[in-house]
């Protein structure tokens, strides 16, 4: 009986101009979303690879390591990113790398070319959001009153059909037929993702195959939650109504209210105020250093090492200014991830009231787009950080950190010096995060996702069981 | 029992319905159909016909009182009764997208039939009248008549021993609540019980073999149809819709 209610539902819904309708919206879209995510990072991989040139190519013709004050590390194009795009899109893609000091990422997409942050990418994540949730809405909502409406109820418990098998037929069969639309141009998305240049590694596919689930797993809580919201009315209109109101606080209202809340409860000092302890700490130690450079004297004030030595006096002098700065902002910094960790766990916290707020969580997670790409990212870049400053050192025989030094120079009959190889340089590797720790990071919220489904389902069952079907 | 009366297929028990809002639907009704007999209910909106039948699906629970299906207690085992109950509603609703066959394929499925084929379909409507080139069609263009016999023919196609019909010649145009009436006859010969509500005196001394008239609630009047004659019946019924009028004011 159960695989007929099933086959029936899914005759049914198959039949309707609605179908029609939602397939031709739904293949669109997403196929528009594979594309458009596949000249993306198509797009991003030409520009990656054209900075990278860039850099190498300002390095030629330099004689001298110590001529070198920067080097700019980009981070790779993620081809899921481009699918899910999380906050790839917000956090900054380059760093200047110095050697020592702060090195932070710069030059986010949205602050070069603000256009996109005004709408924000099509992607998988807003697809499934939007998209889904309203066609879960739009199949669901009357997926019980709309039957006793119709007068169909009434024929069909007029048979011995029990009320449980009845509303797990509804919602299997509702799910495999809206499943077909969805299933259907995101098979036909990934196909085509490697014939418009977009190579994926069997773990991206296995990343891409979990996204989807997540996604079915999300329409699922939707389609759970509209069949409960049928079951508990009499007027499909009501239905619709009640869904209306349930989705606009999912979507809309909770995730951002979370981020109020959270931003009022935990105060974490803003970048400016931070800027603006370092600059004053810094200038407090500038002004220090000024009156024990005034103190140098050179071992002899005549030889010619007086440079060299008043060069090693500085980088000495440079190097313990920098190790308190480091030190402080390295406190500082410390205290402002903290609290914004706080921040962050209290607004996740909130916004998962809302499957919305797990969903993008989720997918963010593993996409690798998620709030853990920035540290990975600045992770890479103290790692690779610390292996210039170490390769300056062993060129030049000390650590300029992008600071000024002295040179003296002799123009006489010396050989003509040899460029330097800029292929020396060490090689920013960015290293993502693992699938496994993408799972780990993204189980909770499917996990909370799975719940929710099954917590709406034993409700809609139990709300079915004293439905009243005249 | 009676030795030479079979046990009844219907039976209402000292049914009793208020709702919670304290109206009372039923009060104390009860009558017996016997396999091969046709029980009309006659009475006015709101007498409680619809309740009745209501409570033959386990669509509400009596509270007093029991309904049973060939010995079987609605309310207590509802999907064995209702495997030996067929209906048909006032105004049959079917699945608008899909076509006839396929609505009837469903519902005898639904019903156990599972064996069922497209031609058992096919035959089951053209015996209820609905012709050939509408078979194939979806229901959505289908007119109320055509409807009630597809409702119809999914109740032959169940071959239940029992079957309620709500109001089912509502709707109808005469040839077609004539059809009805060869076709409730035909039923009847095969040894179904039926119990039938109606507004419509003319067809139900015409065709029934038991007579209940039921006025706020109550069965007012059960007699067998061959002790009331034409004109009596109208009577009867008349006076007791009267007092009906008279309670509800």
């Amino acid at each position: 009986m159960l695989t007929l209610i099933i086959e029936k539902e899914i005759r049914d819904l198959v039949s309707t101009a609605r179908f029609a309708v939602t397939f031709g919206i739904c293949s669109l879209l997403i196929l528009l979303t594979f594309y458009v995510g596949a000249r993306t990072y198509a797009l991003q991989t030409e520009q990656y690879e054209a900075a990278r040139k860039e850099q190498l190519r300002q390095l030629e013709g330099v004689t001298d390591w110590s001529s070198v004050r920067s080097a700019r590390v980009f981070l790779p194009p993620q081809p899921l990113a481009a699918l899910v795009t999380g906050i790839s899109n917000d956090i900054g893609r380059n760093a200047e790398v110095r050697g020592r000091g702060e090195a932070n990422p710069q030059d986010s997409r949205y602050a070069e070319d603000p256009i996109y942050a005004v709408f924000r990418f099509l992607d998988l994540d807003f697809l499934f959001q939007i998209l889904l949730s309203l066609f879960a809405i739009l199949f669901g909502y009357d997926a019980v009153c709309g039957e006793k409406e119709r007068g169909t109820l009434r024929l069909t418990f007029a048979q011995a059909v029990p009320r449980s098998t009845y509303i797990l037929g509804k919602l299997v069969g509702s799910f495999v037929a809206l499943g077909i639309p969805l299933i259907v141009p995101l098979l036909i998305g990934c196909a085509i993702l490697p014939m418009l240049g977009v190579p994926l590694s069997a773990e991206e596919w296995l990343r891409l195959a979990f996204i989807v689930a997540s996604g079915l797993l999300f329409f699922g809580v939707f389609l759970n939650c509209s069949i409960l919201v049928s079951a508990l009315t009499h007027r499909s209109s009501n239905a619709f109504l009640a869904m209306l109101v349930v989705w606009i606080m999912a979507i809309i209202v909770v995730p951002r209210t979370a981020v109020v809340i959270a931003g009022r409860a935990v105060d974490v000092p803003t970048v400016d105020e931070l800027a603006s302890k370092k600059s004053r700490y810094s200038a407090q130690l500038f002004a220090e250093d000024r009156m024990a450079m005034g103190k140098f004297v050179p071992s002899n004030p005549t030889g010619p090492q007086v440079m060299q030595e008043f060069n090693k006096f500085m980088s000495k002098i440079a190097d313990e200014r920098q190790k308190k700065m480091d030190e402080f902002s390295s406190r500082l910094n410390e205290e402002r991830v903290n609290m914004q960790r706080i921040q962050e766990d209290l607004a996740f916290g909130i916004a998962r009231i809302s499957p919305v707020a797990s969903l993008s969580l989720g997918l963010a997670d593993l996409a690798n787009s998620g709030l853990d790409l920035k540290e990975e990212f600045q992770s890479s870049i103290q790692r690779y950080q610390r292996s210039y400053g170490e390769f300056m050192v062993k060129k030049t025989g000390m650590n300029p950190g992008g600071g000024m030094i002295m040179r003296i120079t002799d123009d006489s009959d010396r050989e003509k010096p040899k460029p330097i190889d800029p292929s020396e340089l060490p090689v920013f590797v960015f290293q993502p995060e693992t699938l496994s720790a993408s799972l780990a990071s993204a189980l909770p919220d499917l996990g909370l996702l799975a719940a929710l489904a099954t917590v709406l389902f034993l409700a809609a069952t139990m709300a079915f069981l004293r439905y009243d079907v005249r | 029992m009676n030795a030479t009366q079979p046990a009844p297929m219907l039976e209402a028990r000292g049914l009793v319905k208020r709702y919670e809002d304290g109206v009372l639907a039923l009060d104390l009704v009860s009558f017996a159909v016997r396999a091969g007999e046709i029980y009309a209910m006659l009475g006015a909106n709101g007498a409680g016909k619809t309740t009745t039948i209501n409570i033959f699906l386990n669509f509400v629970e009596p509270t007093e009182g029991e309904a049973l299906v060939d010995g079987i207690v609605t309310h207590k085992d509802p999907l064995a009764a209702k495997e030996r109950l067929a209906y048909v509603s006032e105004n049959v609703m079917l699945y608008p997208n899909f076509t006839a066959i396929q609505n009837l394929e469903f519902f005898a499925r639904l019903a156990g039939k599972t064996e069922v084929t497209r031609d058992e379909c096919r035959d089951v409507l053209r015996r209820v009248g609905l012709q050939d080139d509408a078979h194939a069609k979806r229901l959505k263009g289908f007119s109320k008549g055509m409807r009630q016999k597809c409702g119809i023919a999914i109740a032959i196609l169940k071959d239940a021993p029992a079957i309620l019909l709500d109001e089912p010649t509502s709707g109808l145009d005469p040839k077609a609540g004539f059809e009805f009436l060869n076709l409730l006859a035909i039923l009847r010969s095969e040894g179904k019980a039926i119990l039938m509500s109606t507004h419509d005196i003319f067809r139900a001394k015409e065709i029934a073999d038991t007579v209940g008239i039921m006025s706020a609630g109550r069965l007012a009047l059960q007699r067998p149809a061959s002790e009331l004659a034409g004109q009596d019946l109208e009577q009867l019924y008349l006076q007791h819709m009267a007092g009906h009028v008279e309670r509800a004011a």
